[in-house]
């Protein structure tokens, strides 16, 4: 059963977390429709970085595992339409750590991809867009990029 | 004395002692005057009364505090130089997790329950330390060496449960003293007392009777409109001792073999001149005793209430008569209503609650006496109820020493002089220090060898809240249990779980296993309980049944340890194994000043240590 491995290492990676995790992220499996709960998606928040225009802003991301986790990396969403320049139009973020063909290492845990992530948001790397849309403005406009990610911070409060 | 750390070695080792009391005292005495220089303790407890004639690192000033601390100081004014941590926290706390437990190059145990035995058993395994583990019961006492891949860990042999009596012997058919003690403590105490709405084994399970008689027996024990305590107590009296009688007695076939009980009313107790004393004592008793009550103690400290006092029964080792437990009986439930009336409700049997072991005591005896079985006096119901051994203070000096040299065998590296050692009562082979090699794990351990478990389980009608409390918890001794289903998590429990978690996970626990979804646990499903801060771990096979006996009534067995249980019934070929079989009953209570054990037990291992005394002198003269 391939889904041992799988399983195995997101039992481990719940327990680290479980033990220690940064301040003010939050990651716990996904629960579905029926209640019931599952490691193959975790439910994340990770917050925007003090000091940078995402601080304030508390933003959803899912992280869904493949039965051929930890040797393919997971897939991270924000929701449809988040406005950065590295992530699809899905929500999907596109990170080189997350990439299967180059950063990508089956040792990178959960809490060093929500970090990575962390730092993306502040740090988009305009070499890679995903998106035209925060892509321009923040080629272009700088004025209203910073304009639209302090909006969009304030458009996810802290979780109550 | 080679395999003997040498000074430097015990000056620089780092030991966690876990427990102050009994054992703890004086175990950090003796640890200190070794040369001991760094010592962490973790005790939860304080100090009460009934600790200081033996725990004699504490004085009566400081009952109260916390066990640990007052430790700490008391061996700091004669050793100053000495670096002792003191905690006064539950060992299975969070902060205490294996990192903590790596530091050390020693851990003593000196508890006195299972559950936090379990806990700093598996943290050892998990941080590969050391672990000396200890026990006393009376006279008897035992000293054990865990370490991890070398010798059995804690859990590798079972320890026996608590014992229990089947309902039937209790709700009807009591043959021995302890059967009416669980009897008065489990049902009218709780009837009258306690949580009324909780189900309770013993209910009467008339079974066949219709729903009305059940409402009636539901409601029977409430005082009713405008009932005084007394008319309340006099109602309740004749209804256990007299109607539920009868009502036993119609039952003809369940008498055949058995001496039929008398029922008790209490008009046939009082002659008609104490009946119209009896009311005219009560009368003025009751003016003068609250009045007496109140003066003396502050209102809220209903637990120095008592009802033989005012009854003139000065001798709790006296056996009272029918007539005098009649009496206490009556004055109990009228001071528990009149007195402690906020109570009421809530109230759980306390071997140190005063009114309640007389209401006990009273009660089994009546129905003792009902049954033609010996009464007995409060201070037996007290230690029958209360599971009570008295712990004596030499044991515990003994057992600490033993557990010194064993911390100094492992610190001097000669792992194999490890022996475990037995305290008895009466000497065997004119010893009194029995030691024996320890045991290599057990390779069918589901704790250190992570075997695999069988769960028999109804899973149409057990609920996962079952598996969680009476599984997880109570069995395999998880802290903080979590349960998982291949990707499917079931439960995670911990103050760290999320409010949203927790809550979708507080929703299913009252799902039965088969409508569990996504994946029902059925017959063949596979899961594992896990303790996060224990690094615990074993896997479970679910393989359903239906066809449990009646006392089998949580539906649930879990199998594999019963593998284990009969490694530890095997008749004894050697004195050692023989005791060490016997004394291992004890093994789940350790000193207090009252230790836990199955009243049944007692005379039971008395019985087997005298048994197997007469062999060995019979040998000693040939």
């Amino acid at each position: 059963m391939s889904g041992g491995i799988a399983r195995g290492r997101l039992a481990e990676e719940r327990k680290a977390w479980r033990k220690n995790h940064p301040h003010g992220f939050v990651a716990r499996p996904d629960s579905g429709p029926d209640g019931s709960m599952n490691l193959m998606i975790w439910q994340c928040t990770l917050p925007g970085k003090v000091g940078t225009d995402w601080e304030g802003g508390f933003f959803p991301l899912a992280i869904h595992f493949s039965e051929d986790y930890p040797s393919k990396p997971p897939k991270c969403k924000f929701p449809a339409g988040f406005f950065h320049p590295n992530v699809y139009p899905s929500g999907t973020v596109c990170l080189s750590i997350l990439n299967e063909d180059s950063g990508w290492r089956p040792a990178i845990t959960v809490k060093q991809i929500l970090v990575g992530i962390q730092e993306l948001l502040d740090q988009p790397n305009p070499a890679d867009p995903a998106q035209t849309e925060a892509y321009q403005l923040f080629i272009q406009d700088p004025e209203e990029y910073k304009r639209r990610v302090k909006l969009q911070a304030k458009n996810y409060p802290p979780p109550v | 004395m080679s395999a003997m750390a040498d000074k430097e070695a015990i000056e620089n080792a780092k030991v966690l002692m876990v427990g102050a009391g009994g054992i703890g005292c004086e175990l950090l005495k003796t640890l200190v005057l070794t040369g001991f220089k760094h010592i962490h303790v973790i005790d939860m407890d304080t100090i009460e009364v009934s600790n200081l004639n033996r725990q004699f690192l504490f004085r009566k000033r400081h009952v109260g505090q916390s066990k640990a601390q007052v430790a700490r100081e008391a061996v700091l004014r004669f050793r100053p130089d000495v670096d002792i941590v003191a905690h006064h926290a539950n060992v299975k706390s969070p902060q205490f997790g294996v990192g903590y437990f790596q530091q050390f190059n020693l851990v003593l145990n000196g508890l006195d329950n299972l559950d936090a035995r379990r806990h700093v058993n598996r943290l050892c395994l998990a941080a590969d330390v050391p672990l000396v583990e200890s026990g006393t019961t009376g006279y008897l006492g035992q000293v054990t060496v865990h370490m991890k891949g070398t010798t059995e860990c804690y859990e590798c042999q079972p320890k026996p449960a608590p014992k229990t009596y089947p309902v039937c012997t209790i709700t009807s058919t009591p043959s021995k003293p302890v059967h009416c003690i669980v009897w008065a403590k489990d049902l009218p105490f709780l009837k009258l007392f306690g949580d009324k709405s909780l189900s309770n084994d013993l209910d009467v399970r008339s079974s066949g009777a219709d729903s009305s008689v059940e409402q009636e027996e539901a409601s029977f024990f409430d005082v009713q409109d405008g009932e005084s305590s007394k008319a309340y107590a006099a109602r309740v009296f004749d209804r256990l001792f007299g109607q539920n009688i009868d009502i036993a007695l119609k039952n003809e076939g369940a008498w055949k073999e058995r001496r039929k009980p008398t029922p008790l009313y209490l008009d046939s107790i009082w002659t008609s001149e104490e009946k119209y004393d009896e009311r005219a004592d009560h009368g003025s008793e009751n003016g003068h005793e609250n009045g007496s009550v109140q003066e003396e103690k502050p209102k809220d400290d209903g637990a120095a209430l008592s009802a033989m006092t005012g009854l003139g029964l000065k001798n709790p080792q006296e056996i009272w008569s029918v007539k005098d437990n009649a009496r206490v009986f009556l004055e109990t439930v009228r001071l528990f209503l009149d007195n402690r009336k906020e109570e009421l409700g809530r109230l759980t049997f306390d071997k140190d609650d005063q009114l309640a072991v007389e209401f006990v005591t009273a009660a089994a005896n009546l129905r003792a006496n009902s049954f033609g079985i010996p009464m007995q006096t409060m201070f037996d119901v007290k230690g029958i109820a209360g599971n009570i051994i008295h712990a004596i203070a030499t044991t515990n000096a003994i057992v600490a020493g033993l557990i010194v040299l064993e911390a100094l065998k492992l610190l001097g590296k000669d792992r194999g002089a490890s022996r475990m050692t037995y305290c008895l009562e009466h000497a065997s082979r004119k010893l009194l220090l029995m030691p024996c090699e320890m045991d290599v794990p057990n390779p069918k351990c589901y704790v250190c060898s992570q075997t695999p478990l069988v769960l028999e389980v109804n899973t149409k009608t057990v609920t996962l809240r079952d598996v969680v409390n009476k599984i997880a918890r109570k069995k395999l001794g998880a802290s903080f249990p979590t349960i998982m289903q291949g990707y499917n998590v079931l439960c995670e429990t911990g103050d760290d779980i999320d409010k949203h978690s927790a809550a979708i996970y507080e929703a299913k626990l009252d799902t039965k296993l088969d409508a569990l979804t996504p994946v029902p646990l059925v017959n063949g499903v596979e899961i594992t309980i896990e303790d996060l801060q224990q690094e615990f771990s074993c896997i479970v096979h679910v393989k359903h049944r239906e066809d449990f006996s009646e006392e089998e009534d949580d539906q649930m067995r879990l199998g594999g340890l019963e593998l284990l249980t009969a490694t530890t019934t095997v008749v004894a070929k050697d004195t050692d194994v023989a005791l060490k079989a016997t004394v291992d009953v004890h093994a789940a209570s350790l000193d207090e000043d009252l230790v836990m054990i199955d009243g049944e037990n007692a005379p039971v291992v008395k019985r087997k240590l005298e048994e197997r005394q007469e062999p060995s002198q019979k040998r000693l003269k040939t």
